[in-house]
């Protein structure tokens, strides 16, 4: 479970995150809608702690991440998709995959990469084990992302919007697999500004406006009429995001 | 034949001098290299206090003509500590923390050039700040500073030629007594010139050949 607790980011005089009260449950696939700016990847920063937090707690499986040792504990229970991939330019899709399980996890180097094989061959990159990120597209370079993440066997995914930075053509091949993996029961965390891949795939949706926390509903009742939909700025932002 | 015509024996002299260039260059690039990736570890850990006194040294370095710090070495430091300093030893010592001086630079901008990205992910994923070093910027650092690390010792290469100032009998001090037994300057400096830029292009060479290497598995982005 990760509990977020009136969780506060300040970078300087501006507040990022206000007060954010969030509990994620095994899972569950929790999608945090929300314009650019409102705070969605902060969040997602703070949990994995690549931000320290201003107030408030983030723990992940009761591992308070701003302790030394609880973050340590926190990271190897989830694993962070990134919008730019960040993959390692000078390592093959298979060294990308395999270099955190084998110095971090310490697994032995050939289990590693037959996990990493099988990753590959999942999200359909079999024979581009030896490829460097660089010979890749964007959607192949994603879903050597999401093998790296899923290597760590995390009990939660955090995906920050990872299609952002990609073509349609290639953000359905990456959707495809997320999807997947949440049939599979897969728990995640996904920022994103795909609305209706949100509606198909998660089972709760959270509003972020200018770092506050105003909606967290499940998610047929976001899109209800009666519901989410009811709210103003609910329904101004799905009609925006439709016509884009 | 008169003494001032040249001998077979004039080569002899000008082997060893090749060899005393060649030797105190291939000595103060190991000892700079070493001196200067101590310096970059420090920089990287943050060490309190002594990052800040490498930061200075390497400042003083790099902002000071070589044989100031030349003779600073070799007739400052004996006088001042009253300790005996032989030219090689000055020398040497000048060059190598020359040339780490500007080592350290090239390895801190290489680290530097690493997308903030990468570093990210890979903490995030749990690498320790050794791990990363090691395996995330190090294998593109030293891809990065390849080149201008080969244009530094070139040019670190053609340094050395100041410490015939001092007394050490180098390939440039080899030229100057040759030149002055022979009068024969035009002939004399050519050819110690023409050693000088073989050597700097096989040093070249030889650093394009590392660099190709380093960069084999690899054509990034945006370089």
């Amino acid at each position: 479970m990760i509990v977020i607790e009136n969780v506060e980011k300040r970078f300087g005089e501006t507040t990022v995150l206000k007060r954010i009260n969030l509990t994620i449950e095994p899972g569950e696939v929790v999608t945090i809608l929300g314009s650019s700016g409102s705070g969605k990847s902060t969040l997602i920063r703070c949990i994995n702690g690549l931000e320290a937090l201003s107030g408030g707690s983030i723990t992940v499986d009761g591992n308070d991440v701003s302790t030394k040792a609880g973050l340590a504990a926190a990271r190897r229970r989830s694993a962070t998709v990134f919008q730019l991939f960040n993959l390692y330019p000078h390592m093959t899709a298979l060294e990308n995959i395999t270099l955190a399980p084998i110095n971090v996890l310490k697994k032995p180097r050939a289990e590693a990469e037959a996990r990493a094989r099988e990753l590959l061959k999942l999200v359909g990159l079999a024979d581009l084990a030896s490829a460097y990120p660089q010979r890749l597209s964007g959607g192949q370079r994603q879903r050597v992302g999401i093998c790296r993440a899923l290597a760590m066997d995390p009990n939660y995914l955090l995906l920050d919007e990872v299609t952002s930075a990609l073509d349609p053509e290639m953000t359905g091949e990456v959707l495809d697999i997320l999807a997947e993996l949440a049939r599979g029961g897969t728990t995640m965390l996904f920022v994103t500004h795909e609305v209706e891949f949100a509606r198909r795939i998660s089972s709760r949706i959270v509003f972020l406006e200018q770092g506050e926390l105003i909606i967290d509903m499940p998610t047929e009742r976001f899109f209800a009429e009666d519901g989410g939909f009811a709210v103003p700025r609910i329904r101004q932002f799905l009609t925006k995001m439709k016509k884009d | 034949m008169r003494y001032a015509d040249f001998t077979p024996y004039d080569l002899v002299l000008l082997a060893q001098g090749l060899g005393v260039t060649v030797g105190l260059f291939t000595l103060t690039t190991l000892v700079g290299l070493l001196i200067a990736a101590l310096f970059t570890l420090v920089d990287y850990y943050r060490v309190p206090v002594l990052r800040q006194v490498i930061v200075t040294i390497s400042e003083a370095l790099k902002n000071s003509p070589v044989l100031v710090q030349l003779f600073l070495v070799f007739f400052g430091l004996p006088a001042f500590f009253h300790i005996n300093m032989t030219p090689f030893v000055a020398a040497s010592l000048t060059i190598s923390l020359n040339t780490a001086a500007f080592a350290f630079v090239i390895f801190r901008s290489g680290i530097d050039a690493v997308e903030a990205d990468q570093v990210a992910a890979a903490k995030v994923y749990g690498h320790s700040r050794w791990q990363i070093l090691r395996f995330v910027l190090l294998p593109q650092a030293a891809a990065f500073s390849i080149g201008p690390l080969v244009g530094l010792l070139v040019n670190q290469l053609q340094v050395t030629s100041l410490i015939s100032v001092i007394g050490v009998f180098d390939l440039t001090k080899i030229g100057n007594i040759l030149n002055l037994r022979t009068l024969e300057p035009f002939i004399v400096w050519t050819v110690v010139g023409l050693l000088y830029y073989a050597l700097a292009k096989l040093l070249a060479s030889v650093g394009a050949r590392i660099e190709k290497r380093l960069r084999r598995s690899v054509v990034w982005e945006g370089i």
